[in-house]
């Protein structure tokens, strides 16, 4: 994992390697992108759109002991399990990283490939829990710029009072002791915990929503402050905890585990954030576009510092939860992802990473169906709701032009003025998996054909 | 060769239609009356012998009509072709799943009568769920299902590219290597039909052929093109050592670029995934053998 193994591999010497960045926001399912990827790359029979897979260039798939000492493996048997049980649902939420190498043994097609022989590609994957991924908005801003961001935008969200009171009753130069901070980094917590329940994405910092293993300690107990406090102690404790959260805790995770990703993949429960209103949607949009400038292909930022020469050579956006919706609405889902994401692609692009943007089902929970009502034929989908009753869902009618969503999301509109967009939340299906079939998805396929097609 | 396209690819002028059309018509109708008087003339003279060819004329008609439905149902599988090959490409264009759906549909049940084909439609059928895309479904539907019938083609390609050489090499007489390169041109173009469901009758044939030359002279294929450079080179050294050899070579070489033409014709989808078949690998897997080199296969 230094420049040794890099020069290995440019000089063709050792095995090469995709790193593949997996990034999403809580619950944005990468968990289930993972395992479902590992899977049907494992067992390709539903992998027509995958070209290694579909002409047999692609001869095996071993899960490799990871290369890294020291994170634990992805538990990919145990996720697989929970999906494709019989009494299958989602995983929980991811508590801690881990990683998996996935090894495939390519043999290409063709005169010259073929007088080489097969060869070795190894797939790095990390998985971590969404919530740290914020973090990396903090890096380029410093304790007063945060707090003043966290306060103003706290104002609406549930919890808010506790802290303010708490704060309130700091009076106007507190001075420090560890039973304040931890009341104040307590009341905060509960504050994220209660705003993440009610469908915002952008908590930071994410490590107090788990903490892993560094829970109580200095760095992990600080909350942000009003600005006419910071001639106080209190201020100026917080300052220097939340400086050493950052370079402690932050920089040495995505130093480990996004220095160096070749491919990214940036999921987006896009429908999620729609059912739940305007606000969701352009808070997730402005989360998303403030994390993906640490990625920034062509700046060398801090983490491209870190990163060295390598860039993110491609980077697929992804609407996730397709199966939520019927095909035919596909499109605009597609469309509304790649608006959200609008400033970070355009960069990419005019950086020279390849993009793209698609609507993806990992796993596929549901079937298509048409439901009739008042004379009409909606486009619907069926699914297995928890309860275990089986329902058809008609989502509403996504606009053409995703700035009708947009628009009033951004302008802080606090419901949908044409209409109501519901969802709801089917569980995994039960399933028989013939042999050689991965689990069923919504071009899984074709999105790996566009992350690691060309290096196999 | 060169004589084969220009004698089958030439576009006709409207005044030449008219000519011909006009004398086929006269001829016709001249010759019915003529029959209808003859007949006429037996029944009165000798009405046994009358009645025999009253009988004859009529199971001639009736012949006649079944040659005529026969090619119509050709001529109408044909126009079905065309229609998916048309429909596949919009759902490419558009990337229109439910279009895909509809011109998979159409495949299945073109091919829905193959016995050897059995297996890939029931696989087709099974897997086609998890295609969320046109690009995806097209692309598994014709890895299923015109994969093999591609391999086909492609040997049938082979044979004719061997048959023309071998005729332009050994055939001493001026005319009657056209005519033999014609025959194997023909045939070919009318086994591509049949490969890919059209099963084309007399007239549908020599209409087909048409078509493919037509398609050749639009896409410029009938010159020597870069793909052919080497086999005409190659050509170029064999006829220093046999004229008509290096003749051979070309004209099987040509004969390849009118297989691909009218695989390109009579196949109901475009090539997305497989592998448009190439001249060189055709002339080289097709000459092999017939220039000494053995078939490693």
């Amino acid at each position: 994992m230094g420049i040794g193994s890099d020069l290995m591999q440019g000089f063709g010497l050792a095995d090469p390697v995709i790193r593949l960045g997996v990034t999403g926001l809580s619950r944005a399912g990468k968990t289930v992108f993972i395992t479902s990827l590992v899977a049907n790359l494992m067992d390709r029979g539903r992998m027509h759109a995958l070209r290694a897979a579909a002409d047999g260039s692609l001869k095996a798939a071993w899960l490799q002991p990871q290369p890294d000492d020291t994170v634990p493996r992805f538990d990919y048997e145990r996720y697989l399990a929970t999906l494709t049980g019989p009494d299958a649902h989602w995983p929980d939420g991811t508590r801690h990283v881990s990683q998996l190498r996935l090894s495939l043994r390519v043999e290409r097609q063709g005169l010259l490939s073929g007088l080489r022989g097969p060869q070795t590609v190894h797939l790095d994957i990390v998985d971590y829990p969404g919530e740290w991924l914020l973090d990396l908005r903090l890096m380029e801003k410093d304790f007063s710029e945060w707090s003043a961001e966290v306060l103003d935008r706290m104002q609406n969200r549930p919890g808010a009072e506790a802290f303010m009171s708490a704060v309130a009753a700091q009076g106007s130069n507190p001075g420090f002791d560890e039973p304040t901070a931890q009341t104040l980094a307590e009341t905060y917590t509960a504050h994220l915990h209660a705003a993440r329940e009610a469908g915002w994405s952008d908590c930071t910092p994410g490590r107090f929503l788990i903490p892993g293993e560094m829970a109580g300690s200095p760095a992990l107990t600080f909350a942000p402050l009003p600005a006419d406090l910071s001639g106080s102690r209190l201020y100026k404790e917080f300052r220097r905890r939340f400086d050493a959260y950052k370079s402690r805790v932050v920089k040495p995770f995505f130093r480990e585990h996004f220095a160096k990703i070749d491919r990214q993949i940036v999921l987006v429960d896009a429908l999620g954030a729609i059912h739940q209103g305007p606000q969701a949607v352009e808070d997730m949009r402005r989360a998303m576009a403030d994390i993906l400038t640490a990625f920034r292909p062509g700046r060398a930022g801090w983490l491209g510092q870190l990163l060295g020469t390598r860039r993110v050579e491609r980077i697929l956006f992804a609407a996730t939860k397709a199966d939520h919706l019927n095909h035919v609405q596909h499109n605009r889902l597609t469309a509304i992802v790649s608006a959200m994401l609008r400033e970070a692609r355009d960069r990419a692009d005019f950086s020279g990473a390849r993009t793209e943007a698609m609507s993806i089902a990992a796993l596929r929970a549901t079937t298509e169906d048409v439901i009739h009502k008042d004379g009409e034929d909606l486009p619907a989908v069926r699914g297995r709701l928890a309860d275990g009753r089986v329902a058809a869902l008609y989502p509403g009618e996504l606009p053409a032009d995703p700035a009708e969503l947009l628009h009033p999301a951004r302008s802080g509109a606090e419901k949908w003025l044409n209409g109501d967009y519901s969802i709801m939340n089917f569980e995994p299906a039960p399933m028989t998996l013939r042999a050689g079939e991965g689990p069923p998805h919504i071009r899984l396929d074709r999105a790996a054909e566009f992350l690691i097609g060309d290096r196999l | 060769m060169e004589m084969v396209t220009r004698l089958v690819g030439r576009p006709p002028s409207a005044l030449t239609r008219f000519f011909i059309n006009s004398g086929v018509a006269l001829l016709t109708f001249l010759l019915s009356i003529a029959a209808l008087d003859y007949i006429n003339r037996l029944l009165d003279s000798y009405p046994v012998l009358g009645w025999i060819a009253v009988t004859l004329f009529a199971m001639f008609t009736l012949a006649a009509l079944g040659m005529a439905l026969r090619e119509y149902r050709a001529w109408s599988r044909f126009a079905k072709i065309d229609a998916i090959q048309r429909q596949a490409g919009a759902a490419l264009e558009e990337a229109n799943l439910d279009k895909a759906r509809h011109v998979t549909d159409q495949l299945l049940s073109l091919y829905h009568r193959r016995p050897e084909l059995e297996w890939n439609r029931k696989r087709l059928s099974d897997n086609r769920g998890d295609a969320f895309d046109a690009q995806t479904l097209l692309t598994m539907a014709e890895t299923e299902l015109l994969a093999s019938l591609d391999r086909e083609a492609r040997r049938e390609i082979e044979a004719a590219s061997r048959t023309v050489a071998a005729a332009t090499a050994l055939i001493p007489l001026a005319l009657a290597d056209v005519a033999a390169a014609l025959a194997a041109n023909l045939r070919m173009i009318r086994r591509m039909a049949e490969i890919y469901g059209g099963r084309a009758g007399a007239v549908g044939g020599w209409r087909l052929a048409r078509t493919v030359m037509t398609h050749l002279v639009a896409t410029g294929a009938v010159a020597a093109g870069d793909d052919l450079i080497h086999t005409v080179a190659g050509g170029g050294v064999l006829a220093k050592v046999s004229r008509r050899f290096g003749e051979g070579v070309v004209n099987g070489a040509l004969t390849a670029r009118v297989g691909i033409a009218a695989m390109e014709v009579c196949r109901p989808l475009p090539f997305i995934a497989q592998p448009r078949p190439k001249v060189g690998n055709l002339v080289t897997r097709g000459l092999r053998g017939l220039f000494g080199e053995s078939d490693k296969g």
